[in-house]
């Protein structure tokens, strides 16, 4: 199971970001996006990637998302949705769901996916290669790397995130 | 708004689109589209009625869908070549969906529903923002992509949208759907030449961003955003309508006037590849643009229909101090002697 287990967070993750979307209350999206986080951060661990998803579940999930749930507890309304309680949002759901159950039943059986571009099978998401040069971890170099040579990209990261700031306190200030 | 907050937001997107234009990175040309599209929305909603809300809305959902849209190409390229340098792109599913999400982000055919609708939610002077200075960045990649368009998908579209433009600024009296119609004619033009001589593209961009500043400010002198406004304007200014006329004018490509070098420049570009029917085409689809342009011109500068006194006067507000007016009214007219001087941008 453990050389498969890529496919199988990939396929919580695509199933939840369906239960997000099919757009129940804010709350239950906040919910699975809770769970999409924590499989995307094991995605990204099984990659070699530990740096990057403790990142995913400090600063997404501990202080992104907790922030959007107190808003979102502040303007609930009285009957949240659900995903069963709106037959709109239950078919979106369910159409998420079989469209998902056909894809992987697709990869399972076939050796190739030809849809939009060329995946080998399962060969791209089992772990047993995954490139590394071994001696130094690719992930940390990175996350030193965007400090020293990508010092142009945390400028403008930083600049974008303080426009958003601005541009959001200006958008909810009303006249 | 709070003048500092408004600097720092238009400066950013000045920055977004720079960002786009200058790098050699795709993570951060997207980077820079996505500066842009947040920091334009509070420009689009300037003014807080639910109109603007709503244009704001449906334009920053279409680009965003746009967004995602050209990260899916970036990443599809990256699949396949291995690197993030802005060169052609190689993979031809890529291309094309590289195409359709700058197609989108351009208002070409079939991605043209949100133009009308937020030009015209928005007040004159963000509408001016809107057309001119947001086409700049999705074009410039449009140009540096251009070897590898698929040219079929790209003069569909670019046909499509001088047809739809055309056709669909017929029914309209609202000056702001007007021009929101014809910036997506224009766009068809843009890109129907992109393949054979990115230049001519660049050519029309700029003289596209003259005659519509131009007409955008003589709409903003006057404080009017409808035909039945405009068509008063001989009552308040004289001069301006007649300089309605001439740009109006120049925007429908007639000859003496610059509007009319772009037109001429990628008709005989196409010609000379060999193309014949589809410049023939487009020259004709164009007099559909010529029409309302002309109707504009009839009912404001040509004609002063009967109403009654009280009618004819316009609310007399301070006069607007429009910048660079005459200058780009003169631009927006008398380019075309200057088109031997193409030659140096060879």
């Amino acid at each position: 199971m453990m050389t498969y287990i890529v496919f199988i967070l990939s396929v919580i993750f695509v199933v939840s970001f369906v239960g997000f979307s099919s757009k129940p209350s804010p709350i239950y999206g906040g919910l699975v996006l809770i769970v999409s986080g924590g499989v995307g951060c094991g995605i990204i661990m099984n990659f070699g990637g530990s740096f990057l998803g403790l990142m995913v579940f400090l600063i997404y999930l501990g202080g992104m998302l907790v922030v959007f749930g107190y808003t979102t507890a502040m303007a609930t309304e009285q009957y949240p949705e659900v995903w069963v309680s709106n037959t709109t949002v239950m078919g979106v759901f369910l159409l998420g769901l079989l469209m998902e159950v056909m894809l992987v039943l697709y990869v399972l059986k076939s050796e190739e996916v030809g849809v939009v571009f060329k995946f080998s099978g399962v060969g791209d998401w089992a772990i047993y290669d995954i490139g590394d040069s071994g001696v130094f971890s690719e992930e940390i170099m990175g996350v030193a790397a965007l400090y020293s040579y990508g010092a142009w990209v945390v400028i403008v990261t930083g600049w974008s995130l303080f426009v958003g700031v601005l541009v959001i306190l200006e958008v909810t200030r009303g006249d | 708004m709070n003048p500092l907050i408004f600097t720092t937001i238009l400066m950013t997107v000045l920055l977004g689109t720079m960002i786009v234009m200058m790098s050699s990175h795709w993570l951060m040309i997207w980077i820079g589209f996505e500066m842009n599209l947040l920091a334009i929305i509070p420009i689009l909603m300037k003014k807080y009625n639910p109109r603007t809300m709503e244009a704001s809305t449906k334009y920053f959902l279409t680009q965003a869908t746009a967004s995602m849209l050209l990260m899916m190409a970036i990443i599809i390229n990256l699949m396949h070549s291995g690197q993030w340098t802005i060169t052609k792109v190689f993979n031809p599913t890529a291309s094309i969906i590289m195409t359709s999400a700058l197609a989108m982000k351009l208002g070409l055919t079939p991605f043209h529903f949100w133009v009308p609708e937020v030009t015209q939610g928005i007040s004159l002077t963000s509408g001016l923002i809107l057309l001119t200075w947001q086409k700049l960045a999705p074009m410039s990649i449009l140009y540096q992509i251009s070897p590898s368009i698929n040219l079929n998908i790209l003069l569909t579209m670019a046909v499509l949208s001088i047809l739809v433009g055309g056709w669909g600024g017929l029914n309209q009296t609202q000056l702001r759907k007007i021009m929101a119609y014809s910036s997506i004619a224009h766009m068809g033009w843009m890109t129907a030449v992109l393949v054979y001589n990115p230049t001519l593209t660049m050519l029309n961009m700029l003289i596209y961003i003259m005659m519509t500043l131009t007409m955008f400010m003589l709409f903003i002198h006057s404080s009017s955003t409808t035909t039945l406004s405009l068509s008063h304007t001989w009552n308040k200014t004289p001069l301006i309508t007649t300089l309605i006329l001439i740009t109006l004018l120049s925007m429908g490509g007639l000859p003496p006037l610059s509007g009319f070098m772009p037109k001429w420049m990628i008709i005989q570009e196409l010609t000379k590849n060999s193309s014949i029917i589809l410049p023939t085409l487009m020259a004709i689809m164009a007099l559909l643009n010529l029409y309302f342009y002309m109707r504009l011109t009839y009912s404001t500068s040509l004609t002063m229909f009967p109403s009654t006194n009280n009618m004819k006067m316009k609310w007399q507000f301070e006069t607007k101090r429009i910048t660079l007016l005459p200058p780009l009214i003169v631009m927006s007219s008398l380019l075309l002697p200057l088109t031997p001087m193409l030659s140096i941008l060879d």
